[in-house]
């Protein structure tokens, strides 16, 4: 009935009278609603990436990597997903409907390995969910300390001192989990809402701290800091302490070079309008220009934002502050209750004389993980459902609550996996879990990037290309491996770089190589296990499934 | 939970079926092929199998000039089976017209119409030889129409000796009796099969009333039931486009209430549904197994779905596949 399908069909020819111009006749038929342009594919594409969470990896970058500074990663991860960008638009001239990587390698690898790639997929998205839930914890302390100055609670300010621990973090991100939970079982309609004003309030927070970057000095940044800490010379003492515990200042290239991959995880979701590639005018085109725009306006945004915290704070001071309060907290809390994880939003919180401001910069990060945890958790139950539906998982996980039409026992599995998770990021030593999460969208990348390079390898029947003579087609099919090349060999780049810095990756100790075991290794063995049982019970064999079809 | 014991009943019959194919040629030959490929003894093509639009090819000096996918075309006169071929793959209809014909067309509707229809009707009767051709003749074929196709191709259905078309029937399949019916509550862009929920339910009721007490049977409507999980859809506007919320199009249940009423009421042992390309899916409503194989026509991937019935005619097991 609905759109989907259409693939060359631009809406609007419809019916008998179309102009000649158009070259198309189409009669009245459902469906026929490829009518997202690229405002909405642009609306679409930034409504998925977390403007705000580009200071968490920012803290990962000053606190993992000496010297570190994020100009030339943030512009390296803008082009690595430039590139990408190209790659994804053969993907969705190909396969052009709602899907995603496990879908291409799926028609385009083989059926097996798309089925295998979806359930790590799922599991990853799970383990995202907790780390998002655990993003969440670790800025509850911020939250309540900007809610006490917003409301001069004194009380509320000083709960978050006791909130700090890994036991407390733990619970705290359980509980980030149950209200996405609880959230997500209200009608589709209610839950798009909460997510809309959601991504409003960490956007307006974004805005506004642009806002008093711009409009305050450096001198004011530290005299406002010592009115927040209570130190006449907070901003020196800071710089002073994180030098006697050996912090060292400056710029590096190879700093620069090694924090790529978490300016690659900040741009993620930046493509997400080829996941309703069955609903774009013009397909290829309406993805190019959405996703461009989208990368473009988040490079400005975030260099911009560095350049003001850089003039504003000063990148001593910010390497100063996120180390210090990481190598030695006692003594960076004796300088100041200034959060040393909020970054930008904590600088803004300084300079904020007014309660709303206040608000907003402490809710800004809280608020943006439930947006992002509301939006994901409908992604990984979409891909239970697709797994469910292929036989690899019990059916009933994709059963339809009568009364609420929500996914109840998806949602379930989801929940009670992640807040496994949540418990083993906060207490067992997993490394860097900005670093593992970056290392599991760089492989989602890389499954991107091979299914693009084998696409006119393997399938270039579903790149059609009609009335291209065939050298000219030789050629494109060319093209379209090459950027697959590309893409698949700056994935490789970014997984290497990862697995290269094990002091911020984490050592390779059971905890982490087990999680990994998990993560990566769940789809092949829960496929090996379903088709065993299937097997033994006499059922139909789930190799049917995937079997391709001759057409003639 | 994953399928049944050893020791359960034996199968008496297969079933595949899959729809909503819209005049890919690609789609259909796989289908015919799904016979042999799944062992399948009935193939069901469940409704929606007529194209949606026609590209007109120009002939003009030699060359045959068309706009496929966005992109002008021309190619000489001789590339005409290879670029038919190519724009049928996803299901559109090239005609070769000159200018005055296309221009004639664009400004008359019945002829436009007289010409979706005389090209549908031709599909049909192709496609309804190709399965003479190509089946085994134990099996057999079913093909029932959706909202979107013309009531007309129903008398080429009809005619053809080795296809059959039970549309508004009961049939027979052995261990259980199926009911067909492809219309669907009414949508927004006025399609041929359509009708109210309080009309639908009343023929799918007069249907199903039929089939004697204790006889196990499955139904075969297009229109998935409301609120299934086989029925999702974007949300339209006023102007048929789709709405966003959260950043996101907008998904809402857009099945039949009736469907739903009469599964309900009557548990067959299985639901055969389609209409909702995107909406791929299987649950359970009370006793009865619903199925939406979805669609997937314009990539030339056919979608379906294998269902296994045992003798006593109780539904064994099935499984989702992508051919």
């Amino acid at each position: 009935m609905t759109s989907s399908s259409e693939a060359s069909v631009p809406s609007g020819a419809a019916r008998a009278g179309a102009s000649p111009s158009t070259r198309l006749f189409v009669r009245q038929t459902s469906g026929l609603v490829r009518e997202l342009g690229i405002p909405a594919a642009t609306g679409i594409s930034l409504a998925s990436v977390a403007v705000v969470n580009t200071f968490i990896n920012f803290n990962a970058g000053l606190t993992d990597f000496a010297k570190a500074d994020m100009y030339l990663p943030l512009v390296a991860g803008a082009i690595i997903w430039l590139v990408a960008m190209f790659a994804y638009r053969y993907l969705l001239r190909a396969v052009p409907r709602a899907g995603g990587e496990y879908v291409y390698l799926s028609r385009i690898v083989s059926p097996v390995a798309g089925s295998v790639a979806g359930l790590g997929i799922a599991v990853v998205f799970t383990y995202v969910l907790s780390t998002n839930a655990h993003f969440a914890a670790q800025f509850t302390p911020f939250m309540l300390s900007g809610l006490g100055a917003a409301f001069h609670s004194t009380a509320v300010a000083n709960a978050g001192n006791h909130l700090t621990s890994n036991i407390a973090i733990a619970w705290l991100s359980v509980a980030v989990m149950l209200i996405v939970a609880a959230l997500s079982l209200f009608s589709v309609r209610i839950v798009a809402r909460i997510i809309f004003w959601l991504i409003v309030l960490q956007v307006l927070a974004f805005v506004v701290l642009i806002g008093m970057l711009a409009f305050n000095s450096h001198a004011d940044f530290v005299s406002a800091l010592a009115t927040y800490s209570n130190h006449p010379n907070a901003y020196g003492a800071i710089i002073a302490g994180a030098k006697a515990n050996g912090v060292v200042f400056g710029t590096s290239i190879a700093a620069a070079v090694a924090i790529i991959p978490f300016m690659v995880l900040n741009y993620n979701g930046v493509l997400y309008s080829y996941y309703v590639g069955g609903e774009l005018r013009r397909p290829g085109r309406t993805y190019l220009y959405a996703s461009a725009i989208s990368i473009g306006v988040l490079v400005v945004l975030w260099i911009g934002v560095w350049a003001l915290l850089r003039a504003r704070a000063g990148l001593t001071f910010m390497q100063a502050q996120a180390n210090l309060g990481l190598v030695n907290p006692t003594a960076y809390g004796k300088i100041t209750s200034l959060s040393s994880v909020a970054g930008g939003l904590g600088y803004g919180m300084v300079l904020s004389g007014d309660p709303i401001t206040k608000i907003l910069f402490a809710t800004a990060v809280p608020l943006a993980e439930i947006a992002v945890n509301l939006a994901f958790l409908t992604v990984t139950t979409r891909v239970l459902f697709a797994q469910a539906f292929d036989r690899l998982l019990p059916v009933s996980i994709a059963k339809i609550g009568e009364r609420n039409h929500a996914p109840n026992v998806a949602i379930g599995v989801v929940v009670v996996i992640g807040i496994g998770f949540c418990f083993l990021t906060s207490l067992v030593a997993l490394g860097n879990i900005v670093a593992l999460q970056s290392l599991f969208f760089a492989l989602i990348l890389l499954a991107g990037g091979i299914a693009a390079t084998a696409l006119p390898l393997r399938r270039a029947d579903l790149l059609a290309t009609p009335g291209l003579p065939d050298d000219a087609r030789k050629t494109w099919l060319r093209n379209v491996a090459l950027v697959g090349g590309a893409t698949t060999l700056l994935a490789l780049f970014t997984v290497y770089e990862l697995i290269a810095h094990q002091s911020v990756y984490g050592k390779f100790q059971w905890e982490s190589i087990l999680t990994l075991v998990i993560v990566l290794g769940a789809g092949p063995v829960i496929y090996v296990i379903a088709r065993s049982v299937r097997r033994q019970r006499d059922a139909l064999d789930l190799s049917m499934a995937m079997r391709e079809l001759p057409p003639e | 939970m994953w399928g049944k014991s050893k020791n359960a009943k034996k199968r008496e019959l297969r079933i595949y079926f899959a729809t909503d194919v819209h005049g890919s040629e690609v789609c259909f030959r796989k289908f015919l092929a799904a016979a042999r490929v799944y062992e399948a003894d009935v193939i069901i093509l469940g409704g929606d199998f007529a194209g949606k639009a026609i590209v007109p090819v120009l002939t003009e000096g030699g060359m045959l000039r068309a706009r496929v996918g966005g992109e002008d075309v021309a190619v000489p006169e001789a590339e005409w089976d290879r670029l038919a071929a190519d724009i049928g793959k996803s299901g559109l209809y090239p005609v070769r017209m000159d200018a005055a014909e296309l221009s004639r067309l664009s400004g008359d509707e019945g002829a436009l119409d007289r010409l979706f229809r005389s090209e549908i009707a031709a599909q049909m009767q192709r496609w309804c030889d190709l399965a003479a051709e190509r089946l085994d003749p134990a099996v057999r074929c079913i093909i029932t129409p959706g909202n979107d196709d013309p009531v007309d191709a129903d008398a080429v259905l009809a005619a053809h000796r080795r296809v059959e078309c039970p549309e508004l029937e009961l049939c027979d399949l052995g261990p259980v009796t199926m009911a067909s019916l492809g219309v669907v509550p009414t949508t927004p862009w006025n399609t041929e099969r359509e009708c109210t929920e309080e009309e639908l339910g009343k023929q799918i009721s007069e249907m199903l009333d039929q089939v004697p007490s204790g006889r196990p049977c499955i139904v075969n409507l297009h229109c998935p039931p409301y609120a299934s999980g086989l029925d999702d859809a974007p949300e339209l506007d006023a102007t048929l486009k789709p709405v966003i919320r959260g950043g996101r199009p907008s998904i809402v249940p857009v099945g039949s209430h009736a469907v739903r009423e009469a599964i309900k009421r009557y548990q067959p042992v299985v639901g055969l549904h389609g209409h909702i390309h995107e909406s791929r899916g299987a649950q359970k409503i009370g006793r009865t197994l619903c199925v939406n194989p979805g669609s997937d026509y314009s990539s030339g991937v056919l979608r379906g779905a294998v269902i296994d019935i045992a003798r006593d005619g109780s539904c064994l097991d099935f499984l989702l596949t992508t051919g």
